[in-house]
Order: C-alpha cells, then sequence, then structure tokens
C-alpha cells in the first residue's frame, strides 16, 4: 500500500515536471515535422540572442502547459503537443540543429517580464499583438491568425451573432482575447471567468452563463467531443497571434521573421497545422499570415 | 476605473461576510470541540481536519462546480462565500479553543470550587480571560481570509486580483498593475491588524 502510494506520487510528480525535454524528438508527428526543418544559415553576431541561444545549447520558451491543440503537456508521453509547441521545437531545431526546448510556465502577468529580464527567449503563448504590447515587447510575426467563437447550450434561441451577447451573462476563459471580443461586441455582456477551458464548459452546462466564447479551434474541439455544445456562426475577431521577444531586439526578430516566412513558404507551417489545429477543424489548411517587414 | 472599483468592493465584502459567517460557524465548532459532550467533541474535531486539511482552491472548485451537479445553484459571489467562510471557520474553531485551553486549568478548578456550574465558570472566569488572547490569532485568520478571498477570482468572482489580471491584459504592466492591487490588500490587511490592536487594548 505504501509502494503504491509512492509509485502514485512519482508519477504525479513525474507527470507534472514534464517542462523540460530532454529527448529529442520524441513523438512520431514532431519527428517528421523536424526531418523538414530548415536550418538557421546567416551569421552569428557574438553577442547577440541567436549566439545566447547556439551557447546554452537549448531555447527557452515562455508558454502553457494548459491550451488544447496549442501548448498542452501530453501526461502519457510528457510531451508538449500543439501548434505553438511545434513551432516552438521547430525553432530551435533551426537555432541549433536540435530541437532542445525549455518551457517556463508563462502567464499573462508575467510575459513581459519574462522577455524583458531575460529569463526566456521567446513567448510563443496566443500573444495577440496589440498597439499597447508593442510598446514593451517585439513581435515577429504574426504566425497565426485566429478569430473569437461564440458557443452555447444545444437548444439556446436568441443568441445568433456578438450583438445579442449585450446585456447577457458570457463566459471566457481567464486572460484570454476573448474578455476584451466581448467587451468591444456588446459592452453590456457579463463576462464571468474561469481558470480553464474544461471549467468553462463545465459551466455553460450548468448554467453560469448563457454563451461562452473562446478561441474558435478549441470551440471546434470541444463541439467534436461534446453533443450538447453548439457553436454560433463564425468567428467574429481577428486575432493576430505574434512571438514576443525583447523589446528593441530588431536583429533576433528579423531572424524569426525569415524563419516565420522560409517555413510559411515551404509548406512546414500548413504540416504543423494539420498535424495540430487541422485535426479538428475541418477543411484545408489556410495560408499563413502574412508578415510585414 | 469601473473594474477597479467592483474588485475592490468584492473583495471587501467577501472577505467581511466570510469572516463573519466563519467566526459564527468556528465559534459553534469550538464550543463543539470544550463541551464534555465526548459525541459533541468528536464531530467539532473531524470538522476541523476535513475542513482545514482539503486545500481551499479545491473547496471553492468543489463547490461551484459540484454544488450544481447535486440540484444547488447559487450565484457565483455566494457559493465562494459559503466555501471560504466554512473553510476559514476550522481556523476560527481552533484559535478559539487554544484561547480557551491557554487559561491554566487551576482558574477552572478554582470557579468549580466555588460552586460555579460549567457554563457559569466558563462564562465568569474563563472566556472573559480567553477573550484577550484569541484577538491576534483571529487577526492573523482575518489577514489570511483576505488574501484567500483571491482564490474566488479562478471560479469567476471579479474580485480585486481578478480585475487586475483584466487590466493587466489590456495595459502589458504587470509590475505596476499588481504594485496597485498588492497596495490594496495591503491597506485592508493593516486595517484588520490595527483593528486589532484597539480590541486587545479595551479587553485588556
Amino acid at each position: 500500500m505504501g509502494r503504491l502510494f509512492v509509485a502514485a506520487v512519482l508519477l504525479f510528480v513525474a507527470g507534472c515536471s514534464g517542462g523540460e525535454n530532454a529527448v529529442p524528438g520524441g513523438g512520431g508527428k514532431l519527428d517528421a515535422l523536424l526531418a523538414k526543418a530548415p536550418a538557421y544559415t546567416g551569421q552569428v553576431v557574438p553577442g547577440s540572442a541567436v549566439d545566447r541561444i547556439k551557447k546554452r545549447g537549448k531555447l527557452l520558451i515562455g508558454g502553457s502547459q494548459d491550451a488544447p491543440l496549442l501548448s498542452q503537456l501530453d501526461p502519457v508521453s510528457g510531451e508538449l503537443t500543439g501548434f505553438d509547441a511545434y513551432l516552438g521545437k521547430l525553432l530551435a531545431h533551426h537555432l541549433l540543429g536540435k530541437p532542445e526546448t525549455e518551457l517556463l510556465s508563462a502567464t499573462s502577468e508575467t510575459r513581459e517580464p519574462l522577455l524583458a529580464n531575460g529569463t526566456v527567449d521567446v513567448i510563443i503563448q496566443t500573444y495577440t499583438i496589440t498597439p499597447a504590447r508593442r510598446e514593451r515587447v517585439a513581435f515577429a510575426g504574426p504566425y497565426y491568425r485566429s478569430g473569437q467563437s461564440i458557443a452555447v447550450r444545444k437548444g439556446t434561441s436568441g443568441i445568433t451573432g456578438p450583438a445579442d451577447l449585450a446585456g447577457r451573462t458570457v463566459i471566457a476563459g481567464a486572460n484570454t482575447p476573448a474578455i476584451a471580443a466581448i467587451k468591444q461586441a456588446a459592452p453590456t455582456a457579463r463576462i464571468v471567468e474561469f481558470g480553464s477551458d474544461p471549467e468553462c464548459l463545465t459551466a455553460l452546462k450548468q448554467g453560469r452563463g448563457e454563451a461562452y466564447v473562446q478561441d474558435q479551434a478549441i470551440l471546434v474541439a470541444d463541439a467534436a467531443k461534446d453533443g450538447e455544445l453548439q457553436l454560433v456562426g463564425e468567428p467574429f475577431t481577428e486575432d493576430l497571434y505574434g512571438i514576443g521577444i525583447k523589446h528593441g531586439d530588431a536583429e533576433f526578430t528579423e531572424v524569426v521573421d525569415d524563419w516565420l516566412r522560409e517555413i510559411g513558404k515551404s509548406g512546414l507551417w500548413q504540416e504543423v497545422w494539420r498535424q495540430t489545429i487541422g485535426t479538428v477543424v475541418t477543411g484545408e489548411a489556410p495560408s499563413p499570415p502574412a508578415i510585414a517587414s | 476605473m469601473s473594474l477597479v472599483l467592483e474588485g475592490f468592493l468584492n473583495t471587501v465584502a467577501l472577505t467581511l461576510l466570510s469572516f463573519a459567517g466563519a467566526l459564527l460557524v468556528g465559534l459553534v465548532v469550538a464550543v463543539m470541540r470544550i463541551v464534555p459532550v465526548p459525541l459533541l467533541r468528536g464531530a467539532g474535531a473531524v470538522y476541523v481536519e476535513v475542513w482545514r486539511n482539503i486545500p481551499l482552491l479545491a473547496w471553492l472548485v468543489l463547490f461551484v462546480f459540484g454544488l450544481p451537479e447535486v440540484g444547488v445553484r447559487m450565484p457565483l459571489f455566494w457559493t465562494a462565500f459559503c466555501a471560504i467562510a466554512l473553510y476559514e471557520a476550522a481556523f476560527v474553531a481552533e484559535a478559539l479553543r487554544s484561547g480557551v485551553s491557554s487559561v491554566a486549568t487551576g482558574q477552572g478548578e478554582a470557579a468549580r470550587a466555588l460552586g460555579l456550574s460549567f457554563g457559569q465558570s466558563l462564562r465568569h472566569v474563563v472566556l472573559p480571560q480567553a477573550g484577550r488572547r484569541v484577538v491576534q490569532p483571529l487577526a492573523n485568520v482575518a489577514i489570511a481570509l483576505t488574501m484567500a478571498t483571491a482564490l474566488a477570482g479562478v471560479v469567476g468572482v471579479v474580485d480585486m486580483t481578478r480585475a487586475a489580471q483584466r487590466i493587466n491584459l489590456e495595459l502589458a504592466q504587470p509590475l505596476l498593475v499588481f504594485t496597485g492591487a498588492g497596495l490594496c490588500y495591503l491597506v485592508m490587511a493593516a486595517g484588520i491588524g490595527f483593528g486589532a490592536r484597539v480590541l486587545e487594548r479595551r479587553l485588556a
């Protein structure tokens, strides 16, 4: 009994400490992607971000472990899976020749300080590019175009678009772009936040709110698993996600931008999309958003 | 600005109401643990051990998502109030009980030797002495409770921490925003500490 308990605790700890992934490659999906990944051929200026990362031998990424389809820790394999996670691995492979990364859990409160004090090299975490944020961080990209969608309980009437959210109680994930989107589309809506997507879903089903606003890809995934959920129309916002880089580091931003252009052209970006978001969103892979030079 | 105010007022309201609730429930539990009835003592001990040994966040999630499953549906604010009050009641009960225990046993024995009943000796001899000694421990519980209300933000209540997070989402200035929120908590906690000192002097 005691031994069983110890084993359970160890398993739990092992599951939780999966942030650092020392095993190169890992899951089959990622291997296939890495085989096509381009390598950095530019100059390495001593003291630059690329030089620092190369000397360290791994890329430090600020991100999430609990964002389905984007950056989620697989509790069985200990691998980080999803669109953001794979891009991080590919970027590391690009710079280092091996997918050596370390994920540091970032939150919307810690992202800017983590970049500013150099704790992480990049933030890849559905980081919407906004003018206010541009004043504190540099963004490479955008690397992904997303939109907020509305979901309701099946059989809900009267909600056909974002304007119908006015005056209603709307559920949103804490610290997600949904909050700003709701405020903009329906300023009189009452926003109730819960920590994670499953909690938001449960809250919706228990009647804590009449609608749930979330990234469309996540809602599509939810609806595929849950017959009680119904999506309302198409996304009503356009969020452009960027890769956060230390403010003022134009050189490294350029390197990441070039890399994004390259994988967009070679079709690797679309391949990553198909392996992750494309597993729940039907239709062909979209084209990556244009990167301003 | 209205968001800051809403968050601040919710935190203040949640703190005051939860502490009032915790005092009430904690008093009942403390009495249960003191009276010479084994069944009540046992029940009081079980209450304290169950409530304080499970994290408040777990209680909040259980209350918010579990109660509707069994047909109990309350607004989020009141659900959070119940969870926080019942959780902190365990700490209040222990603070009260240790206050009573701190009165030398000789005092109770002397009271009974004078012919006072259990209730009388408690009311006239033990409690007045215990009262002053529990003020600071109770203030500690109250301050811990103030900070614990931030957890309600995780289950949908717009408290001060949640409001700060929302504001930061727009401003992207976490150091500034959270220093501000921290100062609000500091003012509240300092107020509790000041109140406790005044009360302690009065009871002396």
